[in-house]
């Protein structure tokens, strides 16, 4: 795996504080799974470490990560301009597993959406998409998949159903009980864990994208571990044995 | 041509440059990149008698020109290492440095008693920088006479050679380097992390408090370094804040015989091939025909 120098083709803003950033590699990342990610060297003396972003899309060479400014990573970021160098390894971590299933859902709350977007073009009207997010702003984010295909809950009501995109889920699982379902979910903690509620009694099959901090992203420094029910080991490492984890192993 | 090959512990290392240990997981991780037979010799993540889990997250976190961990020595465990990994460096013909530690002398002296030595294992680093539980949790490497006791005690049941991995948190590094010199230490590895911690002022909270790594404590270690390989006569590897072959360079004219690159695998994880290459190229830019010639060259 090299470490894969880019140009920037586009650092664009989204809405508010979200962005998309295109960059041209110049040379093939190789195979990439759904769910996989990067660790990208911020354009900027001020950021030392590389930061972890799922890949929202990745075809011919061309990267695309969807990010939200958090920190001071992803400020300095925002702030690069087309045609700057950026260096880049990926793809890494585990991906999704998609087995046989009836039917796929994928449940993406806020930014979350950026490391489902490409399992939700990949499975395409085999899976129902159910998105979350605070107002109609964010809607924005949903630019490559339609809001059309897409069933919408904003926490303030402006658009879609008001509330949580969980209940929301949770009024259609009602009418698919006892169907082979596979959930893929991606979103702020209290989402997952209020997901994990809904279909605890039935144990659905679902699969997470989680987040942690990350300093090198190969698996050489656990520092980016997530707690597992496993007891000989319970700290797994996000960027090795995850990103994407079984809903049902690990510690909420 | 520069030679970088330097004899450590009556063996011959075909280059002065390792990994800091922690910082290159069980070795197999880099595969994918360089591989382990690059390093003059791997050293471990720091193994202990029994598997930890190590600590809850955030384990890391960004500083300015570094950054501050808490990973707290999770560890698959001595027995589990030479299991599934020993194997893996004998078949890469790779040496190795047993970085390991303990939360009492008596785990120390266990760990350092059930490893047999190999031709393939250069060397125990013990990581003195632990908390001792017997001692309401103050590193082993902070006083002259726990390090005195503890080197004795550990360096009485191994016939491998013996390094201390010293703290940088002592009022004064030669005492504590001299009193491992006299309870026979056989090399010194300057210096570990520098504890310290975070504040997060939108929490109001201490998220992390840890070990700082990365280039604030190079000129740390370089003095330390300096004066350590000046006053006790065994080798001293180097180690704290080495980002490219200058740096590396500073060390070895500081005195180190060899040193370890950390945290700048993270930045870029080709740093230590990088630097092994370019290391060469400075000793045959100024005509030095091996790495040897380099140490300890630096007066002042």
């Amino acid at each position: 795996m090299d470490d894969i120098k880019g140009r920037i083709l586009q650092n664009e803003n989204i809405v508010s504080n979200y962005y998309l950033l295109r960059v041209k590699l110049s040379k093939s990342m190789g195979k990439v799974e759904q769910g996989q990610f990067i660790m990208l060297k911020v354009p900027s003396s001020q950021v030392f470490l590389r930061r972890p972003f799922s890949i929202y899309e990745y075809n011919k060479n061309i990267l695309t990560i969807m990010y939200r400014v958090v920190g001071r990573g992803t400020e300095y970021l925002s702030k690069a301009c087309i045609n700057e160098e950026i260096f880049i390894l990926g793809p890494l971590g585990k991906g999704f597993k998609i087995g046989k299933r009836g039917v796929y859902i994928i449940v993406a709350g806020g930014i979350g959406i950026a490391g489902l977007c490409s399992l939700a073009k990949r499975l395409k009207e085999k899976a129902l998409i159910f998105y979350g997010c605070s107002s109609e702003g964010e809607i924005a984010l949903l630019r490559d998949i339609g809001v059309r295909n897409v069933n919408i809950s904003t926490i303030d009501g402006s658009y879609g159903s008001k509330g949580d995109v969980v209940a929301l889920l949770g009024k259609y699982l009602k009418l698919v009980r006892g169907k082979n379902i596979e959930i893929f979910a991606c979103g702020p903690e209290n989402m997952i864990k209020s997901l994990k509620k809904l279909i605890d009694k039935d144990k659905t099959p679902c699969q997470v994208l989680v987040e942690e901090r990350m300093a090198c992203g190969l698996g050489l420094c656990f520092g980016c571990v997530k707690r597992t029910f496993d007891k000989k080991e319970p700290y797994k490492r996000v960027c090795k044995e995850g990103p994407v984890f079984n809903l049902w192993e690990i510690c909420l | 041509m520069g030679n970088l090959s330097i004899e450590l512990f009556g063996r011959t290392l075909k280059n002065p440059v390792m990994n800091a240990s922690g910082t290159l997981g069980y070795g197999k991780e880099i595969e994918p990149l360089w591989g382990v037979k690059t390093l003059g010799a791997y050293v471990t993540k720091g193994l202990s008698l029994k598997p930890h889990h190590g600590n809850p997250t955030p384990r890391v976190w960004e500083e300015k020109q570094g950054m501050v961990n808490s990973i707290g020595l999770q560890n698959i465990g001595i027995e589990r290492f030479f299991k599934e990994y020993f194997p893996f460096f004998k078949q890469k013909k790779t040496p190795i440095i047993i970085n390991f530690f303990g939360f009492t002398e008596e785990e120390y002296i266990e760990c350092a008693r059930c490893i047999k030595p190999d031709k393939y294992i250069l060397a125990l680093e013990m990581n003195l920088s632990c908390p001792n539980i017997k001692r309401g949790g103050m590193s082993f490497g902070k006083e002259e006479n726990t390090v005195y006791n503890i080197v004795r005690h550990v360096k009485a049941v191994t016939k491998i050679p013996l390094i201390a991995k010293l703290t940088p948190e002592v009022k004064n590094i030669v005492g504590i380097a001299g009193s491992a010199y006299e309870a026979g230490i056989d090399g010194l590895t300057l210096l570990n992390t520098m504890p310290a911690a975070v504040v997060d002022i939108e929490g109001k909270s201490i998220p992390i408090k840890g070990g700082l790594s990365g280039p604030p404590l190079k000129p740390i270690a370089l003095k330390a370094v300096h004066e350590v390989s000046k006053a006790i006569p065994v080798p001293v590897i180097g180690v704290g804040g080495i980002m490219n072959h200058t740096d590396a360079i500073s060390f070895f004219m500081a005195g180190a015989r060899a040193i370890q690159i950390g945290t700048a695998t993270f930045v870029d994880p080709y740093t230590i091939p990088k630097t092994i290459k370019n290391i060469k190229k400075y000793l045959d830019r100024h005509g030095y025909s091996k790495i040897e010639d380099i140490i300890g060259i630096a007066n002042g």
